[in-house]
């Protein structure tokens, strides 16, 4: 994720949405295959470990629950309502991580002497399994969005951090020299040098942090707030509602792999747009 | 005539190596005409519906004073609970599940399983919205709305779902939390209300010397069978003989938990429950006030684990008013019990 520029990157370029657009049928292209394989998978090692047919449902069969029965449009809307609620704690969860992320990172790069305060209790809160933090958390701030943000948040922020603090140090040292000769602060180098070159550091968390808010989102409903797909598959589970477990499985697993396609195709359209189309990859 | 003797002593010794050997080599078949219950009926495996207390008294006493084993297994494994039990049941992964009507009830009737209840343990059901006498105070049904009730994920919620539909509560006037099964939730006052059993956490939590109130279940308009002894169709229909043989060494085992609640207590404080750290006085008042639940006038009339028509036909008007769809012969199948009870009378004799 180094932000070099080749000289290939001022060649006459294909046009700006040229590029684009292979770039989103590359993607589309690459989510077909990996649901190909995934449906693959699914099926092979249902029959590989004989799992009972009561258990184990088959990709035709999460379909059937989903669109081919009489209340498949019953629970198609209540599925709905519940991925509404897990994309909207996910969401909260991905803005508060990367935001902390961003301004931490910030924070320890301009001040060096921080970066021993902040990086290590970052690391501890990944280390840590949310599964006993959560108790400690329900009780210090009970089980509202502030819990959700918290603990979604939390599997975003570090490897955002790190990565983010990546990308502010690229700045080479000519570049920082430049800024200081014409009167800059090292505040102005990190605002007109740091956050640009650290744009791809920046991105690759946005991609990384997508599926780690849903997780963490999940977890949440699960442990705290109750709402949510991440509640009803636990719930579904403890009362052997297995059709409805493998549906609420199957639409957050899309849901996810949809997003972090997203994710990618506005990396690339950014980057391409600071003429980092390489960087995208 | 030496020669001959010693020739007809080998010949007789050959012969009886050779019963010997195809006396092992058909093991099942001399073995299943001497056991006491009809044989080797191969492992067992329980799934209990909670932790290994002394909810579980007499299973500890069938596998102690080896019930199990006279019955005709050749070993027994308990695996403790809570979980998706019907779920273990119908993939066979346990012979036998201990769950209760309703749970049972709506996975045969939504997810098609192929189970029945050949018998039941519990003929009231414990389950109880537990309160704070000083905090939710929770002791009509009317008291739920507005309050935050801690419900454990599964099949207690189906349980909570119930009790809102037959009291006309709209579960939008009530708060369901998410908890496990450790009632410090509502101690911390975190909830004001909390699913539990009147055998168990409510002895917990008066035991710390705070005052409680109980909403139970099967006074206010849901009484069902619990602790409800379920297994799969195919079981029923293809080895018979083992159901009988599981319910026999139940029936044993109750007979002598409810002669001894005090070692029943105490086969869950120091033996099976050993790693569980419980308390003693409170698994004995829970051994105590259990058989309650267990022994009604029926039960002294019939026996143990039987359930009487009416009893079934309150089960369903129970599940109806609850909005599960099922019929009678969906959900029960006593004739095996009916059976074994007919064959041996004293299984139905009580402890005096």
């Amino acid at each position: 994720m180094t932000a070099v520029l080749p000289g290939a990157g001022q060649a006459p370029a294909p046009g700006r949405a040229g590029s684009l657009l292979r770039a989103v049928l590359r993607q589309v292209g690459t989510a077909v295959l990996v649901l190909a394989v995934v449906v693959l998978l699914w099926t092979v090692l249902l029959r590989v470990f004989d799992v009972s047919p009561y258990v184990g449902k088959t990709p035709a069969e999460v379909w059937t629950t989903l669109f081919g029965e009489d209340d498949s449009a019953e629970l198609r809307a209540e599925i709905g309502a519940l991925l509404g609620q897990t994309l909207l704690d996910a969401g909260v969860g991905f803005v508060a991580g990367l935001l902390s992320a961003v301004v931490l990172a910030a924070v320890v790069v301009r001040y060096r002497l921080l970066e021993g305060a902040v990086m290590p209790v970052a690391l501890v809160l990944q280390t840590v399994p949310l599964i006993a933090l959560a108790p400690i958390l329900i009780l210090a701030v009970g089980r509202g969005y502030v819990l959700v943000a918290t603990m979604s948040a939390i599997v975003v922020l570090f490897p955002a951090l790190v990565n983010i603090v990546l990308g502010l140090r690229s700045v080479t040292p000519q570049m920082r020299d430049l800024v200081l000769v014409y009167g800059g602060s090292p505040s102005t180098v990190l605002r007109r040098v740091g956050f640009p070159s650290a744009l791809p550091a920046l991105f690759a968390s946005v991609r990384i942090a997508v599926p780690g808010a849903l997780t963490g989102a999940l977890l949440a409903e699960w442990l705290a707030t109750g709402k949510g797909i991440g509640y009803a598959v636990v719930s579904a589970a403890g009362r052997s509602q297995n059709a409805r477990v493998w549906a609420l499985v199957v639409v957050v697993t899309v849901t996810a792999l949809v997003l972090y396609l997203l994710a990618q195709l506005v990396e690339a359209a950014v980057l391409s747009r600071f003429g980092r189309a390489e960087a995208a990859r | 005539m030496p020669l001959p003797r010693r020739a007809a002593r080998a010949g007789a010794l050959l012969t009886a190596a050779v019963l010997a050997l195809t006396a092992c080599g058909s093991g099942d078949e001399p073995a299943a005409a001497a056991g006491e219950g009809g044989g080797d009926l191969g492992e067992l495996t329980l799934q209990l519906s909670w932790i290994k207390n002394a909810e579980f008294a007499g299973e500890f006493f069938a596998d102690t004073n080896g019930h199990y084993t006279d019955a005709g297994f050749t070993s027994v494994t308990m695996d403790p609970g809570p979980g998706a039990i019907e779920t273990l049941v119908a993939t066979e992964d346990a012979d036998f599940g201990l769950s209760n009507a309703v749970s049972t009830a709506q996975v045969i009737a939504e997810e098609d399983a192929p189970l029945k209840i050949v018998g039941t343990k519990f003929q009231k059901n414990p389950f109880t919205i537990l309160s704070l006498a000083d905090g939710g105070n929770i002791a009509t049904p009317q008291d739920l709305v507005g309050k935050r009730i801690g419900v454990q994920a599964g099949g207690n919620e189906t349980l909570f779902d119930a009790l809102l539909e037959v009291n006309g509560i709209d579960p939008a006037d009530v708060e369901k939390v998410p908890v496990e099964y450790d009632p410090a939730p509502l101690i911390d006052g975190e909830v004001d209300g909390f699913l539990a059993y009147l055998t168990n956490e409510s002895i917990t939590v008066q035991s710390q010397g705070i005052e409680v109130t109980n909403l139970p279940f099967a006074d206010n308009g849901l009484p069902f069978v619990a602790e409800s002894v379920i297994t799969t169709d195919r079981m029923i229909a293809e080895e018979p003989e083992r159901v009988m043989a599981f319910l026999e060494a139940e029936i044993r085992g109750w007979q002598d938990a409810l002669a001894d609640p005090a070692e029943g207590a105490r086969l869950a404080v120091e033996e099976y429950g050993a790693d569980l750290q419980l308390d003693m006085a409170k698994e004995l008042e829970q051994s105590e006030v259990q058989a309650g639940l267990i022994v009604t006038p029926d039960v002294e009339a019939n026996g143990l684990f039987t359930i009487t028509d009416e009893l079934i036909e309150q089960n369903m008007a129970t599940l109806e008013a609850a909005g599960i769809d099922i019929a009678a012969e969906d959900l029960f199948d006593l004739s095996l019990l009916e059976q074994l009870l007919e064959e041996k009378p004293e299984l139905t004799e009580l402890p005096a």
